[in-house]
């Protein structure tokens, strides 16, 4: 009936000779949450990177909301609607990376407001009400004049997720928002994720933490070799998956050797 | 010693320090320029690169004295400069020793700059990406202001560097804190009195710029202390 909130199709991408993503299709209505999970190496945060063109994918089509584009000849240079494209799916989406990269010289406030105000060019006054109201929902007004450098690993990966958010995003994709956490910090990441699933927001997430993405998500794919190995609701992934490899994975036993 | 040698010493010698302090600025400004014109040459191409690499090597493995003696004694052999309409000016010693402390600066600056954007984090500049900042916005809003902060401290040293280098000038006939003190001494002999007051002038001149930037640096820090840092010595 509508147009999937993101979608792919066809994706591939090399590193080199490296063929790490061979053809992957993904599809995430509005309000699901779509978790990928596999091992290191499987190409789930190229995947994922490849959306707002952090990786330019070699072939294939990416579409989130009404901005799309389509990669057909490897190598081909982007032309003027393409990059026009890309903008526009970078408008729509929110991105959370692994290692929170927030702007070191800019507050937690600042962090937020950067992009509305510099790219987006909105009003300050109301980017600032917006911002603040972002902070405030990931717990942490009370630091919004802090660096980053002032702020724990949890706190600086909240800010981001308040950051993402306030562009106003169509989507959220986190790129395992919780990897570089230590451990006790993990819990307030997830807690804030979590709210956001529960708030109906389209997501994205690439994760390790297997009961986390059970819980949450609407769907999830099991990526190995750059293919899609598995995928469904959570129930059949991480309870019954048809794949032996998969099967192993979710029951943390690691891989098998091809 | 004489205190009142010394006091009337210190007098006519403050006369050469607008002069110091002028050549100083302006080889700042001009070396700050040119270094941002190489580091757009070292980004634009490999050709560029080799250029900016070029210019660095020799203006940093050679004497200043001898780039400022290239240029005032060396320039007027051509007979096209001579003929030019640059000419009223490349005759000028202030221009000749101001040329040569901009193009050396430049070298200098320029490789302070290389370091400060190499330390800009990787991860900043995909997070102004993925938030569809254009190229010029992430470096005019992210990269600079990094970059800058993380070049300050060696930039401090390089403008009291230059502030001391100056004193070259003189070996042009220039009139600054050091050609004054030579012509003083010329008709006193009296050498240690005058060549010591002019070293405390530029004495004054440095620790006034190292506090300076001392300042701004706190000024820009990204991480002012929240409680007061414990200190191992007084600042």
């Amino acid at each position: 009936m509508t147009a999937p909130a993101i979608r792919l199709r066809g994706i591939h991408k090399h590193f080199g000779a490296a063929h790490v993503l061979r053809g992957i299709d993904l599809d995430a209505q509005t309000g699901d949450v779509v978790s990928i999970i596999g091992s290191s190496g499987s190409g789930k945060s190229t995947l994922l990177r490849c959306i707002p063109f952090l990786e330019q994918a070699d072939s294939g089509e990416i579409s989130v909301g009404d901005a799309g584009i389509t990669l057909g000849q490897p190598g081909a240079r982007l032309t003027r609607p393409d990059r026009a494209a890309i903008r526009a799916i970078r408008s729509r989406v929110g991105f959370v990376f692994q290692n929170f990269n927030l702007w070191p010289h800019l507050t937690a406030l600042g962090n937020v407001m950067e992009v509305p105000v510099h790219v987006q060019k909105r009003p300050k006054a109301e980017v600032r009400a917006e911002a603040e109201a972002m902070l405030e929902k990931v717990g942490l007004s009370h630091r919004r004049d802090a660096y980053p450098a002032q702020l724990s690993g949890g706190q600086q990966q909240r800010v981001a997720i308040a950051r993402a958010l306030a562009i106003r995003p169509q989507a959220l994709l986190f790129d395992e928002p919780t990897s570089a956490l230590d451990p006790e910090l993990v819990g307030e990441v997830l807690a804030v994720i979590r709210s956001l699933a529960e708030e109906g927001r389209t997501m994205i997430l690439v994760t390790h933490e297997m009961g986390f993405a059970r819980h949450v998500s609407t769907k999830a794919i099991f990526l190995h070799g750059g293919l899609v190995e598995e995928a469904g609701p959570p129930a059949q992934v991480f309870g019954d998956p048809h794949s032996e490899r998969c099967r192993r994975f979710v029951a943390g036993l690691g891989i098998a050797a091809p | 010693m004489d205190a009142a040698f010394l006091l009337a010493v210190l007098q006519t010698l403050l006369a050469g320090v607008p002069l110091t302090i002028g050549l100083t600025l302006l080889a700042l400004a001009g070396g700050g320029l040119l270094a941002l014109v190489l580091a757009g040459l070292r980004a634009s191409s490999r050709v560029g690169a080799a250029l900016a690499d070029a210019y660095v090597f020799v203006f940093r493995g050679s004497p200043l004295l001898i780039q400022i003696f290239m240029i005032y004694y060396g320039l007027p052999q051509f007979g096209f400069i001579r003929h030019s309409v640059l000419w009223p000016l490349l005759r000028e010693p202030y221009v000749c020793a101001a040329l040569a402390f901009m193009l050396n600066d430049a070298a200098y600056t320029s490789e302070i700059l290389r370091g400060g954007l190499r330390a800009v984090p990787r991860g900043a500049v995909e997070a102004a990406v993925v938030g569809n900042m254009r190229r010029r916005t992430i470096m005019r809003r992210i990269v600079l202001p990094l970059a800058v902060r993380q070049a300050l401290p060696a930039y401090g040293i390089e403008i009291t560097s230059m502030l001391k280098s100056t004193s070259l000038a003189s070996v042009v006939t220039l009139m600054d804190v050091t050609g004054v003190a030579r012509s003083l001494v010329s008709e006193t002999y009296r050498a240690i009195e005058v060549f010591g007051a002019a070293a405390l002038i530029y004495l004054v001149l440095v620790t006034a710029t190292t506090a300076a930037v001392r300042a701004l640096e706190r000024h820009l820090s990204i991480r002012p202390a929240e409680r007061p840092a414990p200190r191992s010595a007084p600042a």
